[in-house]
């Protein structure tokens, strides 16, 4: 499989901070990727360099096969983290405006412009300067803006930070056509639901290095399953368990098994049932990608320095 | 270089938009209309007719003070006529020259014929200065004290009054008291009250009246003929102006040469004005798109070398435009001054082709190849300045700061201006021209006085390689300042991104 994205052990110092320190990660074409991490754990560094805008300090960039997104600018979308329009433009001129900077012609884009705010419900608001839209619109147009010229590869920086629900939904959804139509969308985020909803793979980074890149699945994995119980029988046969990790009472005949990683919380019924202990009570919990995350980033996120 | 364009033309479009934009375009115009138009607009309406009374302890002075307000107010309107009439002329007439003494009926029975159908008829202005009576109650026939003190007392309140002999309420600008001078051969002491200090006028001419009349009878009463003391009085030595670098024949000195030597002036304020309103826009743009960080979207797309040239030339155009309205403007208003005055000219025999000088010098001279020039590299040289200023600050406020010490750098050319003029080259003006960011300014100011060939190409080679060194150090500053966010970066820092550290 060829990558959209590829960085092998890069590097960003702001004088002694290390903002990214030694990533590698290779984003599949077609693929809708995930980098996520606490505040300040330099995702939006990571994303700046995969586009060129900041030189790495060491380390290489691959970006659609050429060694810096500058020679594929055409190629590329990006919506920044920080979001903002010019204020006295109108919506539609701000989209074409920036497909134009792509290397669209002016009369294309300006059509796609239009269409692309039919098409997303904001047809009505072509012509009305972007300082009269609401928070909401004014971040759709700008999504509509970084994907205008039909992009090959997306990055979108923070995209659901400030939307209501509905306008997450409708974002989800813009997403997930792109990756229909072949694209590769980089997101970075640290909203877990959205990441677990959209992504097939991630990339977990704090402190500005990687602590996890795969698949969601491997992802959720990290997690060792959890299994409550409730009996008044001795569980003493099920303490030596090769897949239990540990065995904690909750009190009131309440039990919690953790089990090993990649354990099937079936094999925990199976020995209860062969051991004679009666249950009125069995629930296995899947882990999420949010326990996953807490789970590798805890501990490092609560002793970072923020900046 | 297509981004670039693209850039420039999105930066010009949106300028082009702003009020702050038309507002520059019509501004010149505005001011010179204004400039022309008002200040007679104020002459002929704007001041009120002057009530006031007056006090005469003389027995004589009055009626001399009356005369002579009378012999000015025949002149006002004389002149107010005059103009009527000139600007409602069959075609082909001229206005015939009135002699003696201003008589409205007899002038309009001689100019009637003369003049188009359906002219209106004229209105004579209203006097400036009207003798009117005492306020009720006063009487100034008393003890001067007590006079001056009721007088004073109407005076500072403003109250109007209907005078015995008016029928309109009027209010007093003045009370004039004229008195005996202390000894008999003294010259009468007026006493002149009021509350308006600064309208002089009506005492000065009150004041000559009485001077005059006592000089008068002052020769009579020691037997020297009036005539020859006023024949005397009027003589003036001859001068003749002439200067040595004209061709021979041509050197004396007329309203041209000083046009000449003043003119440069209004077009240093005006490359002054511009260059200044451009880089306010220039840093408006930038702090636009790193205050709500459209900027990172843009280097996504384009490099900071586009950008930067984008802005630079796209701007740049904004200010051309601006400039080039300007000085079509003045061009306008000189053809159409200069055809109106030459008309007038003709009708009155007088010569008054100022506009005229001007059109014929802005054609001759080196005046506006100079402009466009000195524009040009000024505009490059303090916009790269400028554009390093926004791209380290983050909002309108920071970068106030530094266009604080900017505008007082700028301070100087303007102030050189008012003194340059009278020694154009001069050790000063000399000195100036060779600092690279006063030189568009001062050899501006320069540039009809003939200055001398090595400061003209010498001056304009260092500004020249000045404006590739700010370019570059500025660009350098730009690339790397305009990515970062937080504080504005320090003097230090910016001097380890030119050295590309």
């Amino acid at each position: 499989m060829s990558h959209a994205v590829e960085l092998e052990s890069v590097s960003k110092r702001y004088g002694d901070f290390r903002a990214v320190d030694g990533l590698s990660l290779s984003v599949p074409e077609g693929c809708i990727y995930g980098v996520l991490g606490p505040n300040g754990a330099g995702k939006t560094t990571t994303l700046r360099m995969i586009l060129g805008v900041v030189e790495p300090t060491s380390g290489r960039v691959s970006v659609l096969g050429q060694g810096s997104a500058m020679s594929v600018r055409e190629r590329v979308g990006y919506l920044p983290e920080e979001k903002g329009l010019y204020r006295k433009m109108k919506a539609s001129a701000v989209i074409a405006y920036f497909a134009t900077l792509k290397g669209m012609s002016r009369r294309h884009a300006e059509l796609r412009a239009h269409e692309l705010l039919d098409r997303h419900g904001l047809g009505l608001f072509a012509g009305v300067k972007t300082e009269a839209l609401s928070k909401g619109m004014g971040q759709k147009v700008q999504v509509l803006a970084s994907i205008a010229h039909d992009p090959e590869l997306v990055i979108l920086d923070e995209p659901f930070s400030g939307l209501d629900p509905v306008n997450q939904g409708v974002l989800e959804e813009i997403v997930r056509d792109l990756k229909v139509r072949g694209r590769t969308v980089l997101l970075s985020t640290h909203v877990m639901a959205h990441a677990e909803r959209l992504c097939d793979r991630v990339v977990i980074i704090s402190g500005g290095r990687s602590l996890f890149d795969g698949t969601l699945e491997e992802a959720r994995r990290v997690v060792p399953a959890k299994v409550r119980i409730r009996t008044t029988d001795s569980l003493e046969a099920l303490q030596d368990l090769p897949l239990l990790r540990e065995l904690r009472s909750l009190g009131d005949g309440r039990w919690e098994f953790e089990l090993e990683e990649g354990a099937d919380p079936q094999a925990v019924l199976e020995a209860c049932f062969a051991n004679h202990v009666r249950l009125s009570h069995f629930s296995a919990t899947e882990a999420t990608l949010h326990d996953a995350f807490v789970r590798m980033v805890g501990p490092a996120a609560r002793e970072a320095s923020y900046r | 270089m297509r981004n670039a364009i693209l850039i420039a033309w999105r930066e010009f479009a949106e300028n082009a938009k702003t009020r702050g934009f038309w507002f520059g375009i019509l501004l010149f115009p505005m001011i010179w209309i204004i400039g022309a138009q008002v200040p007679a607009f104020l002459a002929k309406k704007g001041t009120p007719t002057r009530n006031f009374v007056l006090v005469d302890r003389t027995g004589r002075m009055g009626s001399v003070v009356e005369a002579a307000l009378e012999r000015d107010e025949q002149r006002r309107q004389g002149e107010a006529f005059r103009e009527w009439a000139s600007a409602r002329m069959l075609a082909g007439r001229s206005l015939p020259a009135f002699k003696g003494e201003f008589d409205l009926g007899r002038a309009l029975g001689e100019v009637r014929p003369l003049l188009r159908t359906n002219v209106g008829n004229f209105e004579a202005p209203s006097p400036r200065f009207r003798r009117v009576g005492p306020p009720p109650g006063v009487s100034i026939e008393g003890d001067l004290n007590a006079v001056e003190g009721e007088l004073r007392g109407w005076l500072r309140e403003g109250r109007s009054y209907v005078p015995a002999d008016g029928r309109a309420p009027v209010s007093l600008f003045a009370a004039v008291l004229i008195l005996e001078g202390k000894t008999s051969n003294a010259a009468p002491v007026l006493r002149f009250w009021s509350e308006n200090q600064a309208d002089t006028a009506l005492r000065e001419k009150i004041e000559n009246a009485l001077s005059t009349d006592f000089r008068l009878r002052e020769y009579v009463r020691l037997g020297i003929d009036s005539k020859v003391v006023s024949r005397v009085e009027n003589a003036r030595a001859e001068v003749v102006n002439l200067s040595p670098r004209k061709a021979a024949g041509e050197e004396r000195v007329g309203i041209a040469d000083l046009l000449r030597q003043w003119a440069p002036s209004a077009f240093v304020y005006l490359l002054w004005v511009a260059v200044f309103s451009i880089a306010q826009m220039l840093l408006n743009s930038v702090i636009e798109e790193k205050s709500n960080r459209i900027i990172e979207v843009l280097l996504s797309s384009v490099t900071p070398v586009e950008l930067m040239a984008g802005k630079l030339l796209g701007i740049g155009a904004v200010g051309l435009v601006m400039v080039g309205s300007w000085i079509g403007t003045l061009f306008l208003v000189g053809f159409w001054m200069a055809g109106s005055a030459s008309a007038a000219g003709a009708a009155t025999g007088g010569a008054s082709g100022l506009p005229m000088e001007l059109m014929t010098l802005l054609g001759d001279s080196w005046i506006l190849p100079a402009f466009a020039l000195y524009f040009l590299l000024g505009y490059v040289l303090y916009s790269a300045v400028i554009l390093a200023i926004g791209s380290t600050c983050n909002t309108i406020k920071e970068a106030q700061n530094y266009m604080g010490v900017i505008v007082l750098l700028m301070m100087v050319p303007l102030v050189a201006m008012t003194f340059i003029p009278r020694d154009p080259n001069g050790p000063i003006a000399t000195f100036l021209s060779w600092i690279p960011p006063y030189t568009p300014f001062v050899m501006m100011n320069r540039v009809t006085a003939g200055p001398p060939m090595r400061d003209v190409l010498g001056t304009l080679v260092l500004l020249v390689a000045c404006d590739v060194l700010a370019i570059w150090t500025c660009g350098r500053i730009f690339r790397s300042a305009v990515m970062r966010t937080g504080q504005p970066a320090s003097m230090a820092q910016m001097w380890r991104w030119v050295r590309g550290l």
